[in-house]
């Protein structure tokens, strides 16, 4: 099995960039389980909430985040990998002001049925 | 290409330290998925969300053991820089995995 082609490009970055974006991708990751879990928890554990079809859009929504967000970690990984090995800066991304709406809106949504439940 | 290895630096920072617990965190996260996995498939009667909690948890040992071999890769006189091949790729897998599992267990057993 060969390494990917960009492994070849470039020079070796200080190995305090290579680890720390080895940590970012996996706390990426643990936001994700994290999402997942409060999703699948909700639908699970809140039977009470009304009306059931938002609760269920809602752990749905979650999930699917969950689920943009592990392809997302791994190719921002690569893509910061290939931007500091080339001395480049690192890429813009939207997912972290994304990842911010997707909290307050979630909020939002169970403040709403908790007070209409 | 051989992985990237360089000799020892005291580092203050406690970067290498910080990337190994960081494995074992995530390894945390996906062993709270699998079992909520494993209790969605008892509880509404769904062989194969057994199944995915199953896998999740042998994800969550695997991070455990690619955390104990970091631990090792950068501690010593020579760090070993380069993340284990697939490590990354095969956490993000899992993770895809869970929450493929996750949305479907919302509607498994017909109970939306």
């Amino acid at each position: 099995m060969r390494d990917p082609k960009w492994r070849d490009e470039g020079d070796e970055p200080d190995y305090r960039f290579t680890l720390a974006n080895e940590r970012t991708f996996l706390a990426w990751i643990r936001t994700a389980l994290a999402l997942l879990a409060g999703g699948v928890l909700l639908h699970q554990f809140a039977t009470e909430l009304d009306p059931r079809l938002v609760v269920t859009v809602l752990s749905t929504g979650l999930g699917v985040v969950a689920a943009v967000l592990s392809v997302m970690a791994y190719t921002r990984w690569r893509a910061n990998e290939i931007a500091i090995r080339s001395g480049r800066p690192l890429p813009f991304s939207w997912v972290l002001p994304g990842l911010a709406a997707v909290c307050l809106l979630t909020s939002a949504v169970l403040v709403v049925l908790l007070l209409v439940t | 290409m051989a992985a990237h290895s360089i000799p020892a630096t005291g580092d203050p920072g406690l970067q290498p330290e910080r990337t190994a617990l960081s494995w074992s965190r995530t390894a945390l996260a996906l062993a709270v998925n699998a079992l909520l996995s494993l209790r969605a498939g008892f509880v509404v009667g769904e062989p194969w969300l057994v199944v995915v909690g199953a896998v999740l948890f042998a994800a969550s040992g695997a991070a455990v053991a690619v955390g104990t071999v970091r631990r090792r890769q950068l501690a010593g006189d020579r760090l070993v820089i380069t993340p284990p091949r697939w490590a990354l790729e095969g956490v993000a897998a899992a993770t895809l995995l869970a929450s493929l599992g996750g949305i479907a267990s919302i509607y498994a057993g017909g109970g939306a």
